[in-house]
């Protein structure tokens, strides 16, 4: 890998030297080329001859604009195994997969809902015996910004949006009687910072029910672009630092557990503030690559690193746009893994991916429209061949998910999967002339995207500097003002609304300050029965351990072991990095 | 009074402490932004800051956009925090965000003067803000 180029340079370079035979017949192109412009000029209406392409405006959608009709001199050149390929095999288009689907389903995994740790144990439980396949921990607010429960910033906050968590104890709470050694467990820790603070906790925890680490299957989120931008906070520590623990989580669980899913890629929620379906996964790519050049920077080889590296993204209204999306990305990681990074095991040169269906794209308006629009997006993500999927509840707007809902939205996952039978085919929709046409654009537009971010010094310096959050505000007024002048129609708000609004008959949840008493009494009693002089030298080693830059996860490890909580932990680390405020522009 | 109302009206914008949705918050700052007003993006911050933020920079309206829920509590406390301050009566609170519909009325019962859902138009916002300013004097 050559230093002075970008990852775009290094790819066409590499693909300009790679001989390109042709699918189509030149003689047959040639004879289509002319019969195409006739049927143009003579058949098609001039209206539809003038807008022959059309730019589609939807939520988080890209603006790609579309042509009426494609056809094989849309994508003239095509070469099938260098561009399509086979299932399973290089370049990956089809699917990681030789079987896709029918080896194994998508594993359904929806979000475990909000209370205490009790009541999220049964939720768990709940939707396990209903059929999901896999945990995805939310975790609440207190717990996702690194506070513990009885600090001032959490009044009002324990347990309303997920599971408040502040000490082993509940893990273990959380976790009693759900097998953790056989089924795949996400643990939502969003940031790289609370990754290292709840992960060790999670795996005390197996420790304790006897689990070996290398028997637990599962995934932590570790993304510093959700700590750094798409959250907003009362406090940050510097993107350069944020990015740096983030690595050492993957360099720690990398070797002691190494089933795990160290990072998963969240494009989902970076895409949801407000970016569009290219820039979910540009910001994702570049923070990918900046992960590898740091690992293989401390001495690990490219494929040991990659092998466990996930994705996340967001699926959305534009139906092809997100089939062509997760198609454009699968062959855009493995060009990156193979031609830039030298990597030689296919395993890390597979694009893996959890999908949730867009949030944003969700209306309080006769929320059981929700229910098709959810079901739409989960349709793209299995046509576009995701490995794993949260469908959310149609009562997005109005609450965490109920129990009805959620069943709702597991159902739509079984009806997709056992219904309706798109599963038995591999990507059914390689070699549509549309969708291979979209599949090139998008994959075009990502690499440009990066090469924009490789150009400006990384992604670290595109947090940095504000671009990326600038972009997102841009954004969002673009979209706000694309919706407020009807040019984006959403059915029931804007298109046709209904001439009343009527609030639907929901069930809704009563946020419970009980949850937030009884974390408090536990946290009294852990700081009462734990050794205390243990638990501070163990929190001053993490600071400063983070101070002379040594791997930080292992020092969370042993505070965590010392009953050391997770407001404690975070203090520890800002003391170590210290304090940064990202540039708002509005 | 006519020449009054189109003084620039200066609204804060903020967000509980442990916030961490930002869309809304963005969403709103812009629209009002182009609706000509004056903004104070104060971001996460408790409810005693929030206060002493409105209270220094002279702000005529208040508007907190609420995700996450801890709204009846941390809304009341704001409430609390303004009478408290000697400005509740000539400033006016709003609150936008995911909330449970019946909880909307309990919340103007706590003091706030107007509750956004998700869907509000800038038309619909800024209208109302103009309204309450006037009446707030």
């Amino acid at each position: 890998m050559d230093e002075g180029k970008t990852t775009k340079q290094i790819l066409e370079e590499e693909l300009r030297g790679r001989k390109r035979i042709p699918f189509y017949n030149p003689e047959v192109l040639q004879k289509m080329r002319g019969e195409f412009e006739q049927w143009k000029n003579t058949t098609v209406r001039e209206a539809d001859r003038e807008n022959w392409y059309v730019t589609p405006h939807t939520t988080l959608g890209s603006e790609i604009p579309r042509a009426l009709l494609f056809t094989p001199l849309d994508n003239a050149d095509l070469d099938y195994a260098e561009d399509i390929g086979f299932s399973g095999q290089e370049p990956f288009t089809r699917g990681v997969h030789p079987n896709m689907y029918r080896g194994r389903a998508f594993t359904m995994r929806q979000l475990s809902s909000a209370g205490s740790p009790e009541y999220v144990n049964g939720r768990i439980k709940f939707l396990l015996e209903h059929g999901a396949t896999g945990v995805n921990l939310a975790l609440d607010l207190a717990t996702v910004q690194m506070f513990d429960s009885d600090e001032p910033e959490a009044r009002g906050q324990v347990g309303t949006v997920g599971v408040p968590i502040d000490c082993v104890e509940d893990m273990e709470i959380i976790f009693k009687d759900v097998p953790i050694d056989k089924l795949s467990v996400s643990i939502v820790t969003h940031y790289p910072r609370n990754t290292a603070i709840l992960f060790p906790m999670y795996l005390i925890m197996a420790e304790r029910r006897g689990i070996p680490w290398d028997k637990l299957p599962g995934s932590v989120q570790n993304d510093f672009i959700m700590e750094n931008v798409v959250r907003n906070a009362c406090e940050y520590i510097p993107p350069k630092d944020c990015f740096k623990v983030q690595c050492d989580n993957i360099e720690f669980i990398r070797k002691e557990v190494p089933l795990w899913n160290y990072v998963t890629l969240n494009g989902y929620n970076l895409r949801e503030m407000g970016t569009s379906g290219v820039t979910e996964m540009s910001i994702a790519l570049a923070n990918a690559i900046g992960i590898l050049k740091e690992l293989t920077g401390r001495g690990y080889d490219a494929d040991w690193v990659a092998a466990r590296l996930a994705f996340f993204w967001s699926p959305a209204n534009d139906f092809f746009e997100e089939v062509a999306r997760l198609r454009a990305i699968r062959r855009l990681w493995y060009r990156i893994m193979k031609y830039r990074f030298g990597a030689q095991n296919p395993r890390s040169m597979w694009m893996r991916c959890h999908v949730q269906t867009s949030g944003v794209s969700l209306r309080r308006e006769e929320p059981y429209n929700n229910v098709i629009r959810s079901a739409y997006h989960a349709l793209a993500a299995v046509l576009g061949g995701a490995q794993s999927m949260h469908v959310d509840g149609f009562d997005e707007a109005y609450r965490v998910p109920s129990e009805e809902s959620s069943l709702l939205a597991l159902r739509t996952q079984q009806i997709i999967e056992a219904e309706t039978q798109v599963t038995q085919v591999v990507d059914p929709l390689g070699g549509s002339f549309y969708v291979e046409a979209l599949t090139n654009e998008i994959e075009r537009r990502i690499l440009d995207e990066v090469d924009e971010i490789e150009r400006m010094g990384g992604i670290t310096e595109a947090v940095d500097t504000g671009w990326l959050h600038r972009k997102v505000t841009d954004f969002i007024r673009h979209e706000m003002r694309m919706v407020d002048n009807d040019d984006i129609k959403i059915a029931g708000y804007n298109y046709f609304p209904a001439p009343e609004h009527e609030l639907p008959e929901l069930k809704l949840q009563e946020t419970s300050v009980e949850i937030e008493d009884q974390m408090k009494a536990k946290l009294q009693r852990i700081r009462q029965q734990r050794d205390n002089e243990k638990a501070s030298s163990c929190l001053n080693a993490l600071t400063q351990a983070a101070k002379r830059g040594d791997n930080v996860t292992y020092y969370c490890l042993d505070a965590a072991r010392a009953g050391a909580t997770e407001g404690e932990m975070r203090r520890a680390f800002t003391e170590a990095y210290g304090s940064w405020r990202p540039s708002i522009f509005v | 009074m006519s020449q009054q109302d189109e003084k620039n009206i200066k609204v804060l914008l903020a967000q509980f402490p442990l916030e961490t949705h930002s869309r809304g918050m963005f969403t709103v700052a812009h629209m009002l932004r182009d609706a000509g007003m004056e903004i104070v993006l104060l971001g996460n911050a408790t409810p005693q800051q929030i206060i002493s933020a409105a209270a220094d920079e002279d702000v005529d309206v208040v508007g907190i956009s609420n995700y996450c829920g801890g709204h009846l509590l941390l809304g009341g406390d704001i409430i609390n925090e303004a009478k408290q301050k000697g400005i509740k009566e000539r400033t006016a609170f709003l609150m936008g965000g995911v909330l449970p519909p019946a909880d909307m009325p309990r919340l103007k019962e706590l003091g706030f003067d107007a509750i956004f859902e998700p869907g509000a138009t800038q038309e619909e916002i800024s209208s109302c803000i103009r309204e309450l300013t006037k009446a707030k004097g």
